[in-house]
């Protein structure tokens, strides 16, 4: 069934979609899509600009606040007090918070529709939120905050080398297997995922048919050109897709041998027909477990 | 083909019986359910959990099995794709809310402190004993070098770490500049020493841990090389005949501070073993089952360091005394000794 589903997605979408079977504490296998490298950088980048942005504003609020009381000793301490809490804080807490908080999503990864779930199925404890995010440190803190620190303390060009190496080291480690895994995932036991919005449209199915069919005729076809046909009109209605669906007639006419010819506005209601009727029949085939999954395998 | 199309000469008749698809019955029957599924779980996605009312929230779990249950029937005898993906999307939400962490940061905290921290210390005891024994023979070697040779000291210590300190100092410099040095009030040792010095121990502690992944040897030589720095400043120390004042002045926070540092060797050390001899399971997810455990380790080790810091950059000058360093070092030291060792147990 997921296979005809994969090769549906393949055909209309073009390209193989990274997916992978959870398996849920039901005993339910689910498909998740893991989240490209792409999206995962978008997304902690996105993350780092709002810790920036709010580091920024405690400043300008510090700023704001003990401006009148620059002359009293000991106020520029307490300020660069304050901001070094605040920037602790929101590197080590930032993600973790979120990730517990919002069940698995930061307000980056939320904007990318992207979720952090156990890579096991299983619930999303808090120590592997901790684990992954403790991660963090190594893999991209450590390095950046020393790359970026400049003057008498910034790092010599061949430190400054061996840095960027270990920063693509650990950034490049998600490109090198299948489910996308950094470091942090590896320990955590975590997975990132896209989670695609899908809604539920109308039944295409016809109750009051006015083509019928025989079962010799329905044999024609299987699951995976019925859920092509089904894709076509799902399609908003357009001159090209009447287009389509023209050719898309004439072809199932000639394959079942229709009889009659089909006038351009009958198209719509003869697809629509057919759709109904080959599903019924491969539906009921499937019941009594003969699965066809394709034209080739039905041998009509 | 040509055959078939003799058969089904005769076959457009309209307006026959209608068709009755078992798929489209069962949609009909169960699509409200899903509907309310979703609805709760939008909300969810949307504000959090809290929005739902006591009676929603035990109808949501319902919900969703009644939702898996709909995916597995309709995989069986279902073929509208649509209908496949939409369930597939929605079993997929309704599951990341339902087995979403439940325990919010407070309380995850408490059950943390109260049970996991100390539970996970006490299975990690082989290799905080490995981890010590380390940094020991990291602390005799530096002692030995700079003992024999105070020309190693600056070698050892990187310099804006030694701020001054090293063969150059007399007796009395480092007594007043260092050991006794005055309190320099509250808002410099809050504000700036204690947050410095949590910042840069917690960095530590935490590559300590982390590199264990590339089978453990950063975590060993990292250790090493902090019993080594400690081993210098005892000989420097030793040298001057400032060994108790020394001691006294290094234990007050250093038993917290080195208990920490342990803590992540050993998270690290786990994590090496993993890596290492991953015995029944396969690599990956023994690094995934015991990962969580040693991670959970080096977390409660910043919390160690924090109070390290606090200690050593808040008030550490305020307890000018050397007898009184002891007793506050014994005290913390006990505490730690007894919260691993007893914190946790059998409970549940």
């Amino acid at each position: 069934m997921t296979a005809v589903q994969d090769r549906v997605a393949q055909f209309l979408e073009g390209r193989r979609r990274n997916r992978r079977d959870i398996v849920t504490p039901e005993g339910v296998p689910l498909p998740v899509e893991i989240a490209s490298f792409g999206e995962r950088v978008c997304a902690f980048a996105l993350d780092l600009l709002i810790c920036f942005s709010a580091i920024i504003i405690v400043l300008l609020l510090a700023v704001l606040l003990l401006g009148p009381l620059a002359k009293v000793r000991g106020v520029g301490l307490a300020a660069i007090g304050v901001l070094l809490l605040v920037a602790f804080i929101f590197r080590n807490f930032y993600f973790m918070h979120f990730e517990l908080a919002w069940r698995g999503a930061t307000p980056g990864k939320r904007l990318l529709g992207l979720r952090v779930i156990d890579r096991g199925g299983g619930a999303l404890v808090p120590a592997a939120v901790v684990a992954r995010n403790l991660t963090r440190e190594i893999e991209a803190f450590l390095p950046l905050s020393l790359l970026l620190s400049v003057g008498g303390i910034g790092p010599t060009p061949w430190m400054r080398l061996a840095l960027g190496a270990w920063l693509l080291l650990f950034g490049m480690l998600p490109l090198f297997n299948r489910d996308r895994l950094r470091a942090g995932d590896l320990i955590g036991g975590t997975l990132v995922v896209a989670v695609p919005r899908r809604v539920l449209l109308g039944d295409l199915v016809d109750a009051a048919p006015g083509y019928r069919f025989t079962d010799r005729q329905l044999r024609a076809y299987g699951a995976f050109e019925l859920q092509i046909l089904e894709e076509l009109l799902r399609r908003p209605d357009s001159i090209d897709t009447r287009r389509v669906k023209r050719e898309v007639c004439d072809k199932v006419c000639r394959r079942i041998a229709w009889p009659a010819a089909i006038s351009d506005a009958a198209v719509e209601a003869f697809l629509r027909d057919f759709y109904t009727a080959e599903r019924a029949w491969l539906e009921r085939e499937q019941l009594l477990g003969k699965l066809h999954a394709d034209k080739n395998a039905a041998g009509g | 083909m040509s055959d078939l199309a003799a058969q089904d000469r005769a076959a457009p008749a309209a307006g026959a019986t209608p068709i009755l698809l078992k798929s489209s019955e069962f949609r009909k029957a169960r699509e409200a359910s899903w509907r309310d599924l979703e609805g709760l779980v939008a909300r969810v996605e949307r504000r959090g959990i809290l929005t739902l009312s006591a009676e929603e929230l035990e109808r949501l779990p319902l919900l969703y099995r009644a939702a898996l249950s709909s995916l597995s029937v309709a995989r069986s005898i279902a073929l509208d794709r649509n209908l496949l993906l939409y369930l597939e999307g929605l079993a997929f939400r309704a599951f990341v809310v339902v087995y979403a962490p439940r325990t919010g940061l407070r309380r995850g905290t408490a059950a943390f402190l109260r049970r996991s921290f100390p539970a996970a210390v006490r299975a990690a005891r082989w290799h905080l004993l490995l981890a010590t024994l380390i940094l020991l023979a990291g602390g005799i070697a530096g002692f030995l070098l700079v003992a024999a040779d105070e020309a190693w000291f600056s070698s050892i210590v990187p310099t804006d770490y030694a701020s001054g300190r090293g063969p150059g100092s007399t007796r009395q410099q480092l007594l007043d500049a260092e050991i006794f040095a005055p309190w320099p009030g509250p808002l410099r040792a809050f504000a700036l020493a204690a947050n410095f010095l949590l910042s840069h121990n917690t960095l530590i502690g935490i590559v300590t841990f982390a590199l264990g992944v590339a089978a453990g040897v950063p975590t060993v030589l990292l250790l090493a090389y902090q019993g080594l720095v400690i081993g210098a400043f005892l000989a420097l120390h030793v040298r001057r005949g400032l060994a108790v004042e020394f001691i006294g002045w290094i234990a007050i926070h250093g038993v917290t501070e080195l208990t920490a540092t342990l803590l992540c060797g050993a998270a690290g050390l786990v994590l090496a073993e993993t890596v290492l001899f991953p015995g029944r399971h396969a690599r990956l997810d023994n690094l995934a089952l015991r990962g969580r455990s040693a991670a959970q380790i080096a977390v409660g080790a910043m919390i160690l360091f924090f109070i390290a810091a606090v200690i050593e950059g808040g008030f550490r000058q305020l307890v000018s005394s050397t007898g009184l360093r002891f007793t506050v070092a014994a005290a913390t030291g006990l505490l730690w000794l007894a919260y691993f060792v007893y914190a946790g147990r059998g409970r549940r």
